[in-house]
């Protein structure tokens, strides 16, 4: 449990280190202060300049909380996915999982319907996610396994209609709506409120939990569908369970920040070669890992250029497009062929 | 969740059974009217030609494929009245072909025979079992490697730990071994002969007539979907019965020593 306990340790550094990062910097132990303060302890200093409370509070701390949760939320749905197809590829922005969420929460956006108040876009993202999982899931499988080649052609056919769907919509969008959208499909944390950070919170934390309790028969799914049933699984609910799971962390994570590609695909790659293939020590160390990945990208996406907020997406993609090019070339590799 | 740990059946105990079992898979028939107990204290060979039915009749009594007609029981009950643990903690499968989607190490899937029994009072032998079976399986120096970095015969003896190591009363093995040298093919059947000594209950498929004639207490030939003999492999595997079932002369002597036919075709 090392590992678990060096992520933790990390994550709260980089909470701290970051919410002080911006054009008003405020120093780690001013943020302690305040957020003692918050918590009624009258200990360490509070922030010296007069907006510096104000700043952490309405803009910095829900901005890192929802990046908190998104990268949680992506980390552990693409550990959930590589372990449901056995197919360590599988990722909710390559597979199409990602951007069929987008659909719902784009129709949303520029409809303006609120039938569930705050939750609503979270719900669409989620409904919609829902049915590309299940879609990208009996496509992509043949006689019980997913080939390298299938997975990705499918994604690459849910993208490209999940995409045209997402682009009617912003075609029929008001132009303030259609601004929101574009800059949303780009991936970006720039929308951070705390109703946002509330409206995600239970989608998160109901997935992270689930996904624990299913990783030790996700174990045994990676011996095959035959040999899981063999050992007392029953594959059929256990994949549609983690079907629902994953859409459930995806939809929550493209709600509000739009489509951040590959942290699914490199955390839980990452924890794989330290920890091992192991989901129950995989899944909660892919939620931390994706947690503390999402936290740097943000960071740099609104400090690498002066008073530029750039897209998170884009910077996850500049690191993940190339990783999963050489995770693609290494697996056809091993495997002899493109099957 | 109810969850009856199962009790040991008696020697000479039916612990499972198929009646009049009829399947077909995309619409060719595989299996047609089989009817075959399996007995605790028994080692019992399925034989037959390629096609013959033997592995889909053993994908049947363990529960992968639910027969068209027919039924299949285990422990005394039809098998869809247990749940898929309960199931679990009666009977192990070895399949002839392993591959694991992560680089779990051989340890490590060992170890995931012994799920069954995770949450129950049983649990508390995990690890005497899995040593026991990766001992028995011969692997043990090699339980730190990557499934992946195997031979296939290594893989073939790392799936019979993975079984062995649930201590279910019913063992099926289907073509345990297909990719085995001499040494373990022998291990493998003299393994079955001591578990079935031990009041199991172990379904072979075997290709390999001699090993199915030196080990089986029972032999079973399939042809055709149907079982064509089923007894005393002294009884059962009969010059004639081989020829026609395999369609290839074939002939058989008692062996010197212990009498057990020996089976060779014509050449």
């Amino acid at each position: 449990m090392g590992l678990i306990g060096l992520l933790t340790v990390a994550l709260i550094v980089l909470v701290i280190v970051a919410a002080g990062i911006g054009q008003l910097h405020i120093p780690p132990a001013e943020i302690i202060g305040s957020i003692m303060h918050r918590l009624g302890l009258d200990l360490g200093p509070m922030p010296h300049h007069p907006q510096g409370d104000n700043a952490l509070w309405k803009v910095r701390f829900p901005r890192v909380a929802l990046a908190v949760l998104v990268g949680a939320s992506l980390a552990t749905a693409g550990a959930l996915m590589q372990g449901v197809f056995g197919n360590p590829l599988a990722e909710p922005s390559v597979v199409g999982v990602s951007s069929g969420a987008a659909v719902g929460a784009s129709l949303v956006i520029v409809t303006g319907v609120t039938f569930l108040g705050n939750w609503t876009i979270a719900v669409a993202a989620f409904i919609t996610g829902l049915g590309t999982t299940l879609l990208v899931h009996s496509l992509s499988r043949a006689s019980g396994r997913t080939e390298v080649v299938t997975l990705v052609l499918t994604g690459i056919a849910v993208n490209s209609l999940a995409f045209t769907l997402i682009s009617f919509a912003t075609f029929i969008a008001n132009t303030s709506a259609r601004e929101q959208l574009v800059f949303w499909q780009l991936g970006s944390l720039n929308g951070a409120t705390w109703p946002a950070v509330t409206a995600v919170l239970p989608f998160t934390l109901v997935g992270l939990i689930a996904s624990v309790a299913l990783a030790r028969r996700l174990d045994l799914l990676s011996l095959g569908d035959r040999s899981a049933g063999h050992l007392g699984v029953d594959v059929e609910r256990l994949r549609l369970t983690v079907i629902v799971v994953v859409a459930l962390l995806v939809g929550a994570s493209v709600a509000f920040s739009g489509i951040i590609g590959f942290v699914g695909l490199v955390v839980p790659h990452l924890i794989r070669m330290i920890a091992g293939p192991g989901h129950r020590l995989l899944l909660p160390a892919s939620a931390l890992g994706g947690a503390v990945l999402v936290i740097v990208a943000d960071l740099l996406a609104r400090t690498l250029i002066r008073n530029a907020d750039l897209p998170i997406g884009m910077i996850t993609s500049l690191v993940g497009a190339p990783f999963f090019f050489w995770l693609l070339r290494r697996t056809r590799t091993r495997q002899g062929g493109w099957g | 969740m109810r969850r009856q740990i199962p009790a040991r059946l008696p020697i000479g105990t039916t612990i499972a059974e198929a009646r009049e079992v009829s399947l077909e898979l995309g619409g060719t028939p595989i299996l047609d009217g089989v009817s075959l107990s399996v007995r605790t204290g028994e080692v019992l060979a399925l034989v037959g030609p390629n096609g013959a039915g033997k592995s889909t009749l053993l994908s049947v009594l363990s529960g992968d494929h639910a027969p068209d007609r027919g039924e299949v029981f285990l422990g005394g009950e039809p098998l869809p009245h247990w749940s898929p643990v309960e199931t679990a903690m009666r009977r192990a499968v070895m399949l002839q072909q392993a591959t694991i989607s992560f680089p779990f190490s051989v340890a490590d899937i060992v170890a995931m025979g012994r799920s069954p029994w995770y949450g129950t009072p049983r649990a508390e032998d995990d690890e005497n079992a899995v040593r026991a079976a990766l001992e028995t399986a011969d692997i043990t120096e090699f339980r730190e490697r990557v499934f992946s970095s195997l031979s296939g015969g290594e893989r073939a003896r790392v799936s019979l730990a993975r079984a062995l190591a649930q201590e279910a009363q019913l063992l099926f093995l289907d073509e345990p071994t297909a990719a085995l040298d001499l040494h373990h093919q022998e291990a493998v059947l003299q393994l079955a002969r001591e578990s079935a000594a031990a009041d199991d209950a172990v379904v072979v498929v075997v290709h390999d007539l001699n090993l199915a004639a030196g080990y089986a207490d029972r032999v079973a030939v399939l042809s055709h979907g149907k079982i064509v003999a089923d007894g005393n492999p002294r009884n059962v595997l009969t010059a004639e019965l081989l020829t026609e079932v395999y369609r290839h002369p074939v002939e058989v002597w008692p062996h010197p020593a212990t009498g057990a036919p020996v089976i060779l075709p014509r050449r």
